[in-house]
C-alpha cells in the first residue's frame, strides 16, 4: 500500500504501453512479406512489480504463389543469408532482384548469398530446386545458404527484414532444406488476434487506471482525514 | 506517441499498395503493360530494454524489448510474366514471346524500349508506335507494297506489283536487359534504360535467348483481375485495422489523462 503500490502501477502501465507499441507494429508490418511478430510478455520481479521482456513469434507465415522467379520462400525451419556492409544477417523476406550485373540481392542491394558467396546469374532459364540449388537451363550455378540457430543463439531485428544472430548458426542439413521458388511467405500477424489483444491491453489499462485511483483515494483520507482533530 | 505514427506507416503502406493496384487495374486492357507490385519491409527497431540474459531462455527469447517502428515501402517491383497473346490480324501487329524489346526512337534522340508493338506506317513509309515514334533500325516500306509480311526471327518483306516474290526490307532487332524490372516506366508503354536495369544487348529475334515475333498479334497485359480484387480487399481490412490501432491507442492516453481528477 502507498506510494510502492503507485510505483508499481507505473511499471504496469509502461509494460502495457510496450504491449500496444509491439501490436501496433505488428499490424503496420500485417502485409510485409516475411516479417515475424514481435510478442512483449512480462515477468514479474519480487518486490518491484512486472518487467516486460521480448521475444520474436517465429511461427511460419501463409504461403503465396506470386510466379516471380527470384521471389524465394522457406517452408519450415531456417533463414536466408544476406550480406551487408555490416556482416552477414539473416532474413524470411524472400523477394529477391538482380543487380545491373546479374548478381542476386535483396531490396537494398545486400547481395544473397550461396554455398561460396554472392550469386551471380548466367543469362538462362533460372530454376531453384526445393533443396536449394539454384540452377540455370539446368547446370547447378550455387546453392542457397539455408541455416538455423544454434541453441541459445538469439534473434536481433535491423529492420529492412534482417536479422542480426548473436550466437552460432549452422547451415540446415541437406535435404532438410525446403525452397519454394515463385512463393513468399506472408506476414505470420494474425489481424483478429492483433485486434483481441488490443482490446485485452486496452481493459487491463483501464483496470490499472481504477486501481491507481482507489490506492490514491485511501492515501487521500489516510492523509487528509485519519490525522484531523475535530 | 510512437504508436500513432507506427499505425500511421501501416496505413499509408496500404495507400500505397492501392495506388498500384489502381494503376495496374486501369491497364487491364494495355498492350504489353506489366503488373507492379508493392513490397514493403519492416522499420528499425529500438531496444527499449536492457539486455541481460536470461538463465535458460529458449532460442529467439531475448531479454531485451525491441520494438519496430512500423514499416515503409521498399520498393514497387515489376512482375515481367508473358500476357496473354491476342490475334488481331493487322498486319503490322506484332508480339514479342519470350524476352526482349522493341527499340524505340524518341523525338530528343534518346531510345526507349517498349513490349507494345501495335506499330503503324507513317507518310514517310516508316514502321512507327502509336505515338509516331520511329522504330529502330528503321524500316521502311515502300508505298505501294501490297503485302507485308514478318518472319518469327523478324524478317520484314514485302510483296510489291512489280514481282510475284516477297522482297526483304530489313530485320527486327530486339534489346534486352540483365535487369529488366529494373528499366524506368516513362509513360506511353515505354521504358527507359537506367543503372539498375544495366546496358542492354542487341540481337535478332529467336537468337541468343530472344523471344520470337507473332506477326498480327498482341501480347495483352498480365493484370489479373481477380488477383488485384482480392489484394484491394486485403489492402482495405489492413488500412481499417491500423486505424483502429491508432484508436485504440487514443483511447488508452485518455484512460492515463483520467488519472488525474
Amino acid at each position: 500500500m502507498g506510494p510502492d503500490s503507485l510505483s508499481r502501477a507505473a511499471r504496469a502501465f509502461h509494460y502495457w504501453d510496450r504491449r500496444q507499441e509491439a501490436v501496433a507494429h505488428n499490424l503496420a508490418n500485417a502485409s510485409t512479406p516475411g516479417f515475424k511478430g514481435e510478442r512483449v510478455f512480462a515477468r514479474l520481479l519480487e518486490g518491484v512489480g512486472v518487467e516486460p521482456l521480448g521475444s520474436t513469434d517465429l511461427r511460419p507465415g501463409a504461403m503465396t504463389g506470386t510466379g516471380r522467379p527470384l521471389d524465394l520462400a522457406l517452408d519450415g525451419e531456417g533463414f536466408l543469408v544476406v550480406e551487408t556492409p555490416e556482416g552477414e544477417r539473416l532474413t524470411r523476406g524472400g523477394s529477391f532482384q538482380l543487380d545491373p550485373f546479374r548478381g542476386v540481392v535483396d531490396a537494398q542491394g545486400n547481395p544473397l548469398l550461396g554455398d561460396s558467396g554472392p550469386i551471380v546469374l548466367p543469362e538462362g532459364d533460372l530454376e531453384v530446386t526445393p533443396q536449394g540449388e539454384i540452377r540455370v537451363d539446368g547446370s547447378i550455378v550455387a546453392t542457397l545458404r539455408v541455416e538455423r540457430l544454434d541453441r541459445g543463439a538469439a534473434l536481433h531485428r535491423e529492420g529492412g527484414m534482417r536479422f542480426r544472430v548473436e550466437g552460432r548458426t549452422t547451415p540446415l542439413p541437406v535435404g532438410e532444406a525446403k525452397v519454394r521458388q515463385g512463393h513468399l511467405e506472408e506476414s505470420n500477424v494474425d489481424p483478429v488476434g492483433a485486434l483481441v489483444e488490443m482490446i485485452e491491453i486496452q481493459r487491463a489499462y483501464s483496470a490499472l487506471q481504477r486501481s491507481v485511483l482507489v490506492v490514491d483515494g485511501v492515501m487521500d483520507r489516510i492523509s487528509n482525514d485519519l490525522g484531523r482533530v475535530k | 506517441m510512437p504508436i500513432l505514427s507506427t499505425a500511421a506507416t501501416g496505413m499509408m503502406a496500404q495507400q500505397r499498395r492501392v495506388e498500384v493496384i489502381a494503376n495496374n487495374l486501369a491497364n487491364v486492357n494495355t498492350t504489353g503493360f506489366k503488373r507492379s507490385r508493392a513490397h514493403f519491409e519492416d522499420l528499425l527497431y529500438q531496444t527499449v530494454e536492457g539486455s541481460e540474459r536470461l538463465e535458460g531462455t529458449e532460442t529467439g527469447t531475448t531479454e531485451e524489448v525491441q520494438i519496430g517502428r512500423g514499416t515503409r515501402l521498399a520498393g514497387v517491383q515489376r512482375v515481367e510474366s508473358q500476357g496473354p497473346m491476342e490475334a488481331t490480324g493487322r498486319p503490322m501487329d506484332m508480339a514479342i514471346e519470350g524476352d526482349g524489346f522493341f527499340q524505340i526512337q524518341l523525338p530528343n534522340g534518346t531510345l526507349a524500349y517498349s513490349r507494345d508493338g501495335s506499330f503503324s506506317i507513317s507518310d514517310q513509309g516508316a514502321l512507327v508506335t502509336s505515338s509516331g515514334y520511329g522504330l529502330v533500325p528503321g524500316i521502311s516500306i515502300p508505298t505501294d507494297a501490297t503485302s507485308l509480311v514478318i518472319s518469327r526471327a523478324g524478317v520484314v518483306s514485302v510483296t510489291l506489283p512489280t514481282s510475284a516474290e516477297g522482297v526483304e526490307v530489313g530485320r527486327l532487332e530486339l534489346a534486352r536487359f540483365p535487369n529488366s524490372p529494373g528499366l524506368r516506366a516513362l509513360g506511353e508503354n515505354l521504358f527507359q534504360e537506367t543503372s539498375a536495369s544495366g546496358t542492354p544487348t542487341l540481337g535478332f529475334p529467336q537468337e541468343d535467348g530472344l523471344g520470337r515475333i507473332l506477326q498480327g498479334t498482341l501480347e495483352g497485359s498480365n493484370v489479373e483481375i481477380v488477383q488485384e480484387m482480392v489484394e484491394m480487399i486485403t489492402a482495405l481490412r489492413a488500412y481499417e485495422i491500423n486505424s483502429k490501432a491508432v484508436t485504440s491507442a487514443e483511447e488508452m492516453a485518455e484512460i492515463a489523462n483520467a488519472l488525474i481528477r
